[in-house]
């Protein structure tokens, strides 16, 4: 039936076959129709099936007439198709080496973020990557991650990535760009390169220096020009470099932070927190103290066991005192300024003044001679020149100039956004209209893409190769851990290539080329060796490190600014940075440190400062400065300096994609130069209007209740059992029910509120690591975000100047669970290692387990919360976690997938479970350590000797709930009042 | 008593009454009356209301309970409190049918058909709360103890599963009790029907009642044990339905006074819900000699009892969270008097402890229209008692970080009100298709003299 072509058998039916002579049926018969008008058939057909004769006989029935007809039509769709080409598929027969289905592989990595690099393990499942974890082995990871490489896992996933190349507005393909970038090299060799212009992110990479470099040299005219959004300013060397401070934070008693919120943001984030935490752990062994002075509040700012908050112009006052007492020996302007002065005074070699990488250069300048005049450089800190720009650029506002002169006939944008991020005043739009061959790589066909003759889809970092260096000058080489998503994406180098390579190279073979050029002499094992631990060994690269810097030229003196105005203080946000993460929506709804803020930017106003402009969180005001205006919401926070707004960079997009387009303002608008980090605001005035924000904590105050522990070290010292006294866990236990055993293991966690530093990680790698949906903002306004950890913030003492508490709150796993008992059906129940589980599938949804939690830490699927309308996302799911459904509560789980793997590997191997065997993926992020995991029934283990601590407590433990999670108290190191 | 004023001892019938008279009467409202204008008007608002309810239903159903404002911490809205308040207006109906039958309150014989009836719709409608609150509605039944293949039970430890069956054995006792209480007056309207019809309906619903002597023994016993069944769930319904809060370790519902109070704010709201049904239809359907002022300042009194004995539960509830010195109780208590909720908490004090006070004053007694307007007061004040107990004891519990306010959405109040449509739906076939008052019983209360019954009662 399936070989004949529809005509035939029509004929078939409407034509009688051709009888042959014999009587036979047709010899060559067309049809199993016609074939069976033989004899032999018909009796046959009569016995077998008597009902259908009738049928079969009359030539045309309506009813046969119809079926073939159906058949017929069937047919000819399938006829009409062409040949699919035949694909072999085998299974394993043999399966690759290293892939057993179940079993995560880790590759290592790079992840690169304002051109420096740290080092990143990537958890792939079955050739998907799904989970970012750190690498222990990389200077800048030191094992722990930051909440942008936890994310960036979402950012390959995205399905807003621009996923074909575009020229114009069609749909173009990489071997028409490869022609368009020939006739432009062709072009460009007659005038040396004079028309082309090159402008993107700054960048370490040694391959793509190479190849820039390369380019150079074939084109020598050609115009470059590096900038970063969120670039830190740097005191500058007398060579005229930047200069690049190194610090090492495990030799300072004294940390001074002059609105440096090293804690959190830039390069160095993670070592630094690593290294701090580390002088915070242990009150009985050296401690030690953080002055912070800053305008917002930050993590670091609420770490401080000193805080002051100063505006902008203040804080380089201040500095400037410091420096003149400490310096010049004037007295100290104020008391508070004489203590500190004192303090760094005993310490001297000891302490460490750190300048914030957004204050302007005679802070740096400052800081760079205090430092010095201190004792401290060489000790605390160490000083580098930074390594120069791997070809000579030309400044920003220059570039533009030329670009709107008409100089340049072929200009490349790569890896940022100068539509959007530029300052108005520099008139970049204008300046691209000038030019007649443009270019744009990117992971989004964004404003600036858009704008652009071609875009062509930048490849993630995890779906490519390169090389990066990390703060600390280690290079590392990015390898690729899944094929492109997308055919069509590229590299940056494999674009640059396309300028200086004929043929021009993949990706791999540039960076292995550079690097087996570089390496040392037994480059091939080296070169896995590189791969295998995410650092680059034995290499030999002669521009590092940089020379040790020895004198700063002299800053000029800022402008003194008009005490009565008010300034306007400019940041990169602390989930979507400079607005390359804005599309990621695990940061848009990550709760902002301090604000608890998710899904917008705000104008950032003290008490006082909202009281005397009359407004109030949620009143948008318009913000005039440099010629440009914004309107913003208000937000009134506790902590911030007054006569001043600050705002954050990252917002305001308008093409990215679904998450991030016409979410918050452009606060990029408001400066007059990228380096521009605060002004004077033109004016601010309240529109009337307001704003609905998403905050996912109200309320600022802990009501007195102990929820909190806080000490100072001096009492500590005197009485460390203080923290067990206020909340002594009721025993002996009293209860209805007969209680638990555990037998094997008990799982617990201890956390240290101590070096806690409230940075987010853990919440995003949770997000990775749970498949934890995203609500979206109307869904936050209405309190149901899904973070299984959350970071409780509370503010203690005056509300114009309070100290600021971290709590990361999950499940607390409670012995005597409030939750299990209420459950009607059985769903959430304890396990023999004292986990409450949750039993998903027989989940019905009542919510009085939630009612009934004291810490409110489940979360419930109030509608289909998961995304399952885009395919892409899929992909990042971790396969060992149940995706939910709308109906169903869910919560911390210990990482039960991570116990159970634990479990699986040592009952292959008959032995226990090791101490840190198991790490939760809250754990992992930590770059503060201050999460510790492991079995209560182990005395010897590490969270058992945290837990017998003095400083140890339970949260709510009154309620004799028994949680399995405590806290180490807070213990804060403010000098003495003597 | 010897003060009480005559109207109140008025006569529980109306003069010259025979059992004809009586049957003919209320029988003629069911079979004979035509559907008037009024009952048309009054259904098809009803029948709105009701289609606005399945319509909410069905987009919750589609989407899920997130089109409503419950969120976490206050993971319990509107749902819950229409089910406690509604369970609780059901209380009124048995109280009323079974406790004064058992007491000989013969005065009830008027209004415990209205009351019963009341008491299913009331159940009707509370049965829907628990079932569509859930996550996922669906799977309901895995609250059910039936024998499946997983081997699982529900977790007999959960309030819940009290919960359930207590609503359920409530459900079922007042339907049997009410379907009893109805068979010798299906076999009336069997009998005084004009059509052939709705003798078969009615025949067959009567199941052959033939008002035999040998029958109405029977009956009588069979009701009396219904009765003493019935009783004890008055108490027990409310009280297990506020184990769901008094076992919680929320502060403001982890207390020892819930059940007692619950049932007291239940019969409070059942007198309530009563007295609302009853002024309307005995003024519409021209019934004010058989329900007379009489009944109405009965129901009234009761009303104002229960009343105390909520203030009571207030009073109590407050002391004891300053007396146990629990920084946690200590705080809800103040929050719902002072915090962002206080307007709830004032006016729920206001409307159903302080405005039935007004009862005291014998006027206001005899006034139907002052008692309906205190009736719904009232039943707001009962509702808002039960919105504050769920939602702002989980608004701010133990940890601060975790403190929301809660505010329901268009479809929360679509489903209170179209609740309402349910109800009243029901309310409006009721009093076309079964006779709305106990003919059967008010037959009985023919053949007494006047002052027997207290002597018969001793």
């Amino acid at each position: 039936m399936l070989r004949l072509s529809p005509l035939t058998s029509m004929k078939a039916l409407s034509l009688p076959p051709q009888v042959q002579a014999d009587g036979g049926g047709p010899r060559f018969w067309k049809s199993l129709e016609e074939w069976s008008h033989s004899p032999d058939f018909l009796p046959y057909l009569h016995q077998e099936f008597p009902e259908f004769v009738s049928e079969w006989d009359n030539g045309m029935s309506r009813r046969r007439f119809l079926k073939l007809m159906a058949a017929s039509l069937a047919l000819a769709g399938l006829t009409g198709c062409s040949r699919q080409p035949q694909e072999k598929i085998v299974p394993y027969v043999r399966r690759p080496e290293e892939i057993i289905p179940g079993k995560p592989l880790y590759y290592a990595t790079s992840f690169s973020h304002r051109g420096y690099g740290k080092g990143v393990l990537v958890r792939t499942e079955m050739g998907r990557p799904i989970k970012i974890e750190g690498n222990p082995d990389h200077p800048a990871s030191l094992g722990a991650t930051d909440i942008f490489m936890q994310a960036s896992i979402l950012g390959l996933y995205d399905p807003d990535r621009s996923q074909t190349i575009r020229q114009g507005k069609d749909i173009s393909t990489w071997n028409a760009l490869t022609q368009f970038v020939g006739s432009r090299i062709e072009a460009h060799e007659q005038d040396q390169g004079a028309g082309l212009f090159l402008l993107m992110g700054q960048t370490t990479s040694p391959t793509l220096v190479d190849q820039f470099q390369r380019l150079r040299e074939r084109l020598p005219k050609s115009r470059w020009c590096f900038y970063e959004p969120a670039a830190p300013v740097r005191a500058q060397s007398i060579s005229g470099n930047d200069v690049e401070p190194s610090y090492d934070l495990s030799k300072a008693d004294i940390i001074v932070s002059l609105d440096a919120d090293f804690l959190f943001d830039g390069p160095g984030n993670l070592i630094l927190t690593k290294a701090f935490a580390k002088k915070r752990r242990d009150p009985a062994a050296d401690f030690n103290r953080l002055y912070v002075i800053e305008s917002a509040p930050s993590i670091t700012g609420a770490k401080a066991d000193v805080r002051w908050q100063h505006k902008p112009s203040e804080v380089i006052a201040f500095t400037q005192q410091l420096a003149a007492e400490l310096l010049q020996g004037v007295p100290a302007a104020s008391p508070a300024l004489g203590k500190l002065a004192d303090d760094l005074r005993q310490h001297r070699g000891k302490s460490v003044i750190i300048a914030g990488d957004y204050q302007p250069e005679i802070v740096h300048n400052l800081a760079f001679q205090l430092n010095q005049a201190l004792g401290n450089v060489g000790a605390t800190v160490t000083y580098r020149e930074a390594p120069r720009h791997p070809v000579p650029t030309i400044q920003l506002p220059d570039f533009v100039a030329e670009l709107k002169a008409g100089a340049a006939s072929t200009l490349l944008i790569a890896g940022v956004n100068p539509i959007y991020d530029l300052p108005a005043a520099l008139g970049f739009p204008e300046a691209l209209a000038h030019v007649a061959n443009s270019m744009h790589l990117g992971l989004y066909d964004d404003e600036t893409g858009s704008r652009c003759q071609w875009h062509v889809p930048e490849a993630h970092y995890l779906e490519t190769w390169g090389d990066i260096i990390a703060i600390d000058g280690t290079p590392s080489v990015i390898q690729p851990v899944i094929e492109p998503l997308y055919p069509d994406v590229a590299s940056l180098m494999e674009v640059i290539s396309l300028f200086v390579d004929l043929p021009p190279k993949k990706g791999y073979d540039l960076v292995h080329d550079y690097w087996l050029r570089n390496l040392a002499a037994d480059s091939p094992v080296a070169w896995d060796q590189s791969l295998n631990k995410g650092v680059v060994v034995e290499f030999s690269s002669p521009a590092l490190p940089p020379a040790p810097v020895v004198g700063v030229r002299d800053a000029p003196s800022p402008d003194p600014l008009k005490a009565s105005d008010l300034e306007i203080l400019i940041r990169p946000d602390s989930a979507v940075d400079d607005g390359r993460f804005a599309n990621n929506a695990w940061l848009q709804e990550l709760p902002r440190p301090l604000t608890k803020l998710t899904w917008d930017n705000v104008a950032m106003l003290s008490l006082n400062t909202a009281k005397s402009m009359g407004v109030t969180t949620g009143d948008v005001i318009r913000l005039e400065a440099a010629g440009q205006s914004v309107e913003a919401p208000v937000w009134v926070q506790p902590g911030h300096a007054d006569g001043c707004v600050s705002v954050t960079l990252g917002y305001g997009r308008s093409q990215v994609g679904e998450v991030a387009n016409g979410v918050g303002f452009n606060a990029a608008l408001l400066r007059s130069s990228v380096g521009e980090w605060s002004r004077m605001l033109d004016g601010a005035q309240a529109t009337g209007a307001r704003r609905e924000l998403a905050s996912t904590q109200h309320h600022f105050s802990m009501e007195g209740r102990d929820l909190i522990q806080i000490e100072t070290l001096a009492a500590y010292k005197i009485d460390p059992n203080k923290a067990q006294e206020v909340k002594p866990n009721p025993e002996p236990r009293e209860n209805l029910y007969p209680p638990f055993e555990y037998k094997n293991y008990a799982w617990a966690m201890s956390i240290d509120l101590n070096t806690c530093v409230g940075c987010n990680a853990c919440v995003v790698a949770c997000q990775s690591e749970n498949n934890i949906p995203v609500v979206g903002k109307d869904q936050v306004i209405k309190g149901r975000e899904m973070h299984w950890i959350r970071i409780d913030r509370y503010f203690e003492g005056e509300p114009e100047d309070p100290a600021m508490h971290f709590q990361p709150v999950a499940c607390m796993q409670c012995e005597d669970a409030p939750c299990e008992v209420v459950c009607p059906v059985g769903a959430t129940v304890h396990t023999s290692e004292g986990l409450n589980d949750m039993v998903y599938n027989r989940c019905v949804g009542t919510r009085y387990c939630s009612n009934n939690c004291p810490y409110k830490v489940r979360r419930f699927n109030f509608l289909e919360y998961s995304d399952v309308k885009h395919p892409t996302l899929a992909l990042q799911k971790n396969p060992d976690v149940t995706v939910r459904s709308r109906g169903v509560m869910e919560k911390c789980t210990y990482c039960v997938q991570r116990i159970e793997s634990a479990r699986i590997d040592a009952q292959k191997e008959m032995r226990p479970i090791r101490d840190g065997e198991i790490v939760t993926a809250c754990q992992a992020a930590c770059p503060a350590e201050a999460i510790v995991f492991g079995n209560i029934n182990d005395p010897t283990s590490r969270v058992s000797r945290l837990k017998a601590l003095p400083r140890n407590y339970g949260l709510l433990a009154d309620l004799n709930t028994h949680p399995r999670t405590t806290y180490l108290a807070k213990i804060t190191n403010p000098p003495s009042a003597a | 008593m010897r003060t009480t004023p005559t109207s109140e001892l008025e006569p529980l019938l109306p003069p010259g009454v025979t059992d004809d008279s009586i049957s003919e009467r209320i029988s003629g409202i069911v079979v004979k009356r035509k559907m008037g204008l009024g009952w048309i008007g009054g259904f098809a608002i009803a029948f709105s209301l009701l289609m606005m309810f399945n319509y909410a239903i069905a987009v919750l159903f589609a989407y899920g309970v997130g089109i409503w404002g419950i969120q976490i911490p206050v993971a319990w809205g509107f749902a819950i409190v229409n089910f406690v308040w509604w369970v609780g207006i059901g209380h009124a109906g048995t109280f009323i049918s079974a406790v004064l039958y058992l007491c000989h309150q013969e005065w009830r014989t008027s209004i415990n058909r209205f009351t019963e009836s009341m008491t299913l719709f009331a159940v009707a409608c509370a049965g829907i709360f628990p079932l569509i609150h859930l996550g996922r509605p669906w799977l309901f039944y895995y609250l059910f103890p039936y024998p499946n293949t997983m081997g699982l039970w529900p977790q007999f430890r959960s309030p819940l599963i009290w919960d359930m069956f207590a609503v359920t054995t409530y459900a079922i006792v007042s339907v049997v009790f009410y379907f009893v209480g109805l068979l010798p007056d299906l076999a009336t309207l069997r009998d005084r029907s004009p059509h052939r019809w709705q003798r078969v309906i009615y025949g067959l619903l009567a199941l052959g009642w033939r008002g035999a002597g040998r029958q109405w023994s029977r009956y009588k016993m069979a009701y009396l044990i219904m009765a003493g069944l019935a009783t004890p769930l008055v108490v027990s319904v409310h009280s297990i339905v506020s184990l769901d809060f008094a076992v919680g370790i929320v502060p403001g519902w982890h207390t020892t006074i819930m059940p007692f109070y619950f049932v007291a704010a239940a019969l409070q709201s059942g007198f309530a819900m009563g007295l609302i049904l009853i002024i309307p239809v005995r003024h519409f359907y021209h019934l004010k000699d058989i329900i007379t002022g009489r009944h109405l300042a009965n129901m009234a009194k009761l009303l104002l009892a229960t009343s105390l004995i909520v203030g009571h539960g207030y009073f109590t509830d407050t002391f004891m969270s300053w007396y146990s010195a629990d920084p946690y109780d200590k705080f809800i208590v103040a929050d719902k008097f002072s915090g962002a909720y206080a307007i709830g908490g004032w006016m729920l004090m206001i409307l159903d402890v302080g405005v039935p006070q007004l009862i005291w004053i014998r006027a206001v007694r005899q006034s139907p229209v002052a008692l309906f307007v205190i009736a719904i007061l009232a039943n707001v004040g009962l509702w808002l008692d039960h919105f504050i107990l769920v939602v702002q004891s989980l608004h701010s519990d133990y940890l601060p970080s975790e403190w929301r306010m809660f505010y329901g959405t268009k479809w929360d109040w679509m489903t209170l009100f179209g609740s309402f449509g349910l109800f009243l739906t029901l309310f409006f076939v009721f009093i076309r298709i079964f006779p709305m008052v106990a003919m059967s019983e008010m037959r009985g209360l023919v053949h007494k003299k006047p002052g027997e019954t207290k002597e018969q009662g001793a």
